[in-house]
């Protein structure tokens, strides 16, 4: 992934040789977050950050790490439930915004007579189906082609610990994303967490006192922009405090 | 003297700034986009919400005055159509203001509204609110002499400056979009069409980037004085904002 | 009209369950306060505190008014409070949440019925003329402990002000600019300062200085505002759940110690703006102002 760090404005205009050129079975440059195509040819920013371009996938976009999250078609959240309907839960991904909708049909194994009972408040580990302007965002808790949950659905116990969106795509980026804490830590400790691309992530380690201590963990290398050494290091003293 | 900013200090708000130039300090927020209330929807746009609370009270006809020159110029550059049935709800909060601002003979709405105008777009930027272009807004005196030039002209004053220059005949705010299109021009005062004519191009110049012309470090001498270009002033903070954000990269 | 975002069950849960483990979340003790930052503005009266994530600024502004005919004799002296929409999505502009209710009811009582501001002192006329005082409190981030930090806020804001001095001659009253004479400081005659304490397991356990997800879990709270002397000037407990009336005893003292610390913090950021103000110390040997004390410790 070629990653260029041309840093751009609302209305700067990306040139043309910036952007990867659509070539073979991808005949259209895909626009990510951050981006908007003016007819005929002009693409601009919309907001302040880091032009990246995906050669491979023939897409570019925008990254910055202030601001709410947006949600976007495929990505994994944390969401909250609040209220639910006839069809479908009504669930939040951040505070104070619209509803996100929620199928009760969109978990493994659920039926019209055999339907999940979530208690308001309650977490859910989701992805987002669909979400466009026009329309509410639509989760599920289950792979469409599969049927099964790979991971997903309601989320008991544990605690959430907030970190930035930028930290989120890290996670869920593998290695290209430069987290090696959580290996690190899972050499001797066990525990099971999930990261929402909301700015969010789960962590259950059992106890309160590991729980914890890998959360804050997780933050401390969001906020001082840890590298993988100074990771390892904080690993070591989790690993001995616990 | 450039104006200083810090950005996303806040913890609740979505996107937040503090902005302090010339003896003024605004601490911005904006949150959004958000739910809106049922009665403020817009079916194909986001509503925009501007509350300026000044620094002594909590508001007048003259705060209110601000907050629709605020939304109408804010409203042009937010892409709206892109976040629809969605509050974009922006708070400025007036921290201090220098000593002398009510005796220069200026209406002091006029001096704080380019302060209001950038804490407001950096707050937006640091939201990553989607926008169509940034702005840049400058405060243009014309004091009272006998021969009107152009060398009189005083470029962003601070209060002190307005003081011995005093009496202002006429004092005018521009603000100009990112590609140099004028999104606000407020005027208060006696003057001529050729006074506001000049002071419109010593804004502009002051306010955009400048065609393969001016780089950074070189500004035009207006009354003797380096003018400061905004635009650049403006790049230069998103490039530390950014590349603070980036550090993870080349830490190892 | 937004309403605060709930904390969700896995989270309330959490707190819980590590509270039992005598445990808070970001591993302070509990009767500690989160890290305390007071700074002052260029100009007299802007108290700037930041309390972990929370941050409240004051600001004391003056103005010339008639007394009230009941009080002839004393200024007038106002506390506002109105949160906006900085502070947190769910306060809106003209619609006070409770919140903002409470807040503003424990400030007035805390500071205004207490008498921690000599309103004679601001008598320029009796019945005529007189110093209106006005205290805004803006709140700039909101992450619990609002009361706390805005008492805090006022206080030290009081204590920084200084109103222009006056030259009364029979009836006539002029106000004298900061260049004729010096301003003078207030004449505050103790410092009441609030602790708030947040209650849990059905009134076992007690935390000082809760923070908004603390605030979110508990059962209740209980508000002591007290001075350095050990005199209460208040305690509140609106609503929530019951608790035993001695444990309010084992509150008092603690909030004494906590209250002890707060002052002479303040003080200290005082005295080192004092300092930083006056930096050429001849300005001290040339001034004709009066030496006043800060506070007079009441009977």
């Amino acid at each position: 992934m070629a990653v260029d760090t041309m840093i751009v404005l609302p209305g700067d205009e990306v040139p043309q040789d910036a952007l990867p050129t659509p070539t073979g079975k991808k005949k259209q440059l895909t626009l990510g977050p951050g981006l908007r195509h003016i007819p005929p040819s002009t693409v601009a920013s919309t907001i302040v950050g880091a032009l990246v371009t995906d050669d491979k996938k023939v897409a570019a976009w925008i990254e910055s790490n202030s601001g709410r999250y947006l949600p976007t078609a495929g990505d994994l959240v944390i969401a909250t439930v609040q209220t639910s309907t006839a069809e479908a839960f009504n669930c939040t991904l951040t505070p104070h915004t619209p509803y996100a909708t929620l199928p009760h049909l969109a978990f493994e194994g659920a039926t019209k007579k055999t339907r999940p009972q979530l208690a308001p408040n309650s977490l859910v580990y989701a992805r987002v189906v669909t979400a466009t302007k026009d329309f509410a965002p639509e989760l599920t808790c289950v792979d469409p082609s599969t049927g099964k949950s790979e991971g997903l659905g309601p989320i008991k116990g544990g605690m959430v610990f907030k970190i930035s969106l930028g930290m989120a795509r890290r996670m869920l980026a593998g290695s290209k994303g430069g987290v090696v804490l959580l290996e690190a830590l899972g050499e001797k400790l066990g525990f099971e967490i999930a990261v929402g691309r909301n700015g969010a992530v789960v962590v259950d380690g059992g106890k309160v006192k590991s729980t914890l201590a890998i959360g804050k963990a997780i933050q401390e290398v969001d906020e001082q922009a840890l590298g993988e050494k100074a990771q390892k290091k904080l690993a070591e003293r989790v690993l001995k405090s616990v | 003297m450039a104006p200083e900013a810090i950005l996303s200090h806040l913890h609740r708000a979505d996107g937040s700034a503090t902005y302090t130039h010339n003896g003024y300090c605004i601490i911005g927020a904006v949150n959004g986009p958000i739910e809106v209330l049922r009665r403020d929807e817009m079916p194909e746009e986001a509503t925009v919400e501007v509350n300026v609370r000044p620094a002594v009270g909590v508001g007048s006809p003259k705060e209110r005055h601000l907050e629709t020159l605020l939304h109408s110029t804010l409203r042009s550059i937010i892409l709206t159509r892109s976040i629809p049935r969605t509050l974009v709800q922006i708070t400025l909060q007036v921290r201090s203001l220098p000593d002398e601002e009510s005796s220069t003979g200026v209406s002091p709405s006029l001096l704080l509204l380019p302060h209001l105008l950038h804490t407001s777009l950096l707050a937006l930027l640091s939201a990553s609110i989607p926008l169509s272009t940034t702005l840049t807004a400058v405060l243009i005196a014309l004091p009272s002499t006998n021969t009107a030039t152009a060398s009189t002209q005083l470029l962003s004053p601070t209060a002190q400056e307005l003081l011995r220059a005093k009496p202002i005949r006429s004092a005018h705010v521009f603000a100009f979009s990112g590609e140099g299109k004028l999104l606000l021009n407020e005027s208060d005062g006696t003057f001529s069409y050729e006074e506001w004519d000049e002071a419109a191009e010593a804004a502009q110049e002051v306010c955009c980037k400048e065609d393969g012309g001016v780089g950074l470090g070189e500004g035009m001498e207006v009354d003797g004085r380096e003018g400061q270009n905004l635009d650049d002033w403006l790049r230069s903070v998103v490039r530390t904002k950014v590349g603070h954000e980036q550090r993870w990269k080349s830490t190892s | 009209m937004p309403q605060e975002a709930q904390i969700s069950v896995n989270e309330r849960a959490f707190i819980q369950d590590a509270l039992k483990e005598q445990l808070r979340l970001d591993g302070r003790a509990f009767d500690a306060f989160r890290p305390l930052e007071l700074t002052f503005g260029d100009e007299y009266g802007v108290a700037d505190v930041q309390l972990g994530k929370t941050r409240v600024i004051a600001r004391i502004s003056v103005d010339v008014t008639t007394p009230l005919p009941e009080r002839k004799f004393d200024g007038v002296f106002q506390i506002i409070t109105e949160f906006s929409p900085m502070a947190s999505p769910a306060f809106e502009v003209g619609r006070p949440t409770n919140a903002e209710v409470v807040l503003s009811r424990i400030l007035e009582k805390a500071i205004r019925r207490s008498n921690a501001l000599d309103t004679e002192s601001l008598c320029i006329i009796a019945g005529l003329k007189c110093f209106a005082l006005r205290a805004d409190v803006h709140v700039i981030d909101h992450d619990g402990g609002l009361i706390d930090a805005s008492c805090i806020a006022v206080m030290a804001a009081l204590q920084h002000f200084r109103r222009p001095d006056v030259l009364v001659e029979g009836e006539k009253a002029t106000v004298l600019s900061i260049r004729e004479r010096d301003p003078i400081p207030l004449s505050i005659l103790h410092q009441p300062l609030c602790v708030t304490f947040s209650y849990f397991e059905e009134g076992e356990l007690f935390l000082v200085d809760s923070n908004l997800a603390e605030e979110q879990v508990r059962d209740g709270e209980v508000i002591i505002t007290m001075n350095r002397h050990g005199e209460v000037c208040q305690i509140a407990k609106y609503g929530g759940a019951p608790v035993e009336p001695y444990a309010l005893f084992n509150l008092t003292s603690l909030a004494l110690q906590k209250v002890k610390e707060m002052s002479k913090f303040i003080q200290e950021r005082l005295d080192e703006d004092a300092k930083r103000r006056n930096a050429g110390g001849l300005l001290a040997e040339l001034s004709a102002e009066n030496d006043r004390p800060f506070d007079r410790p009441v009977g």
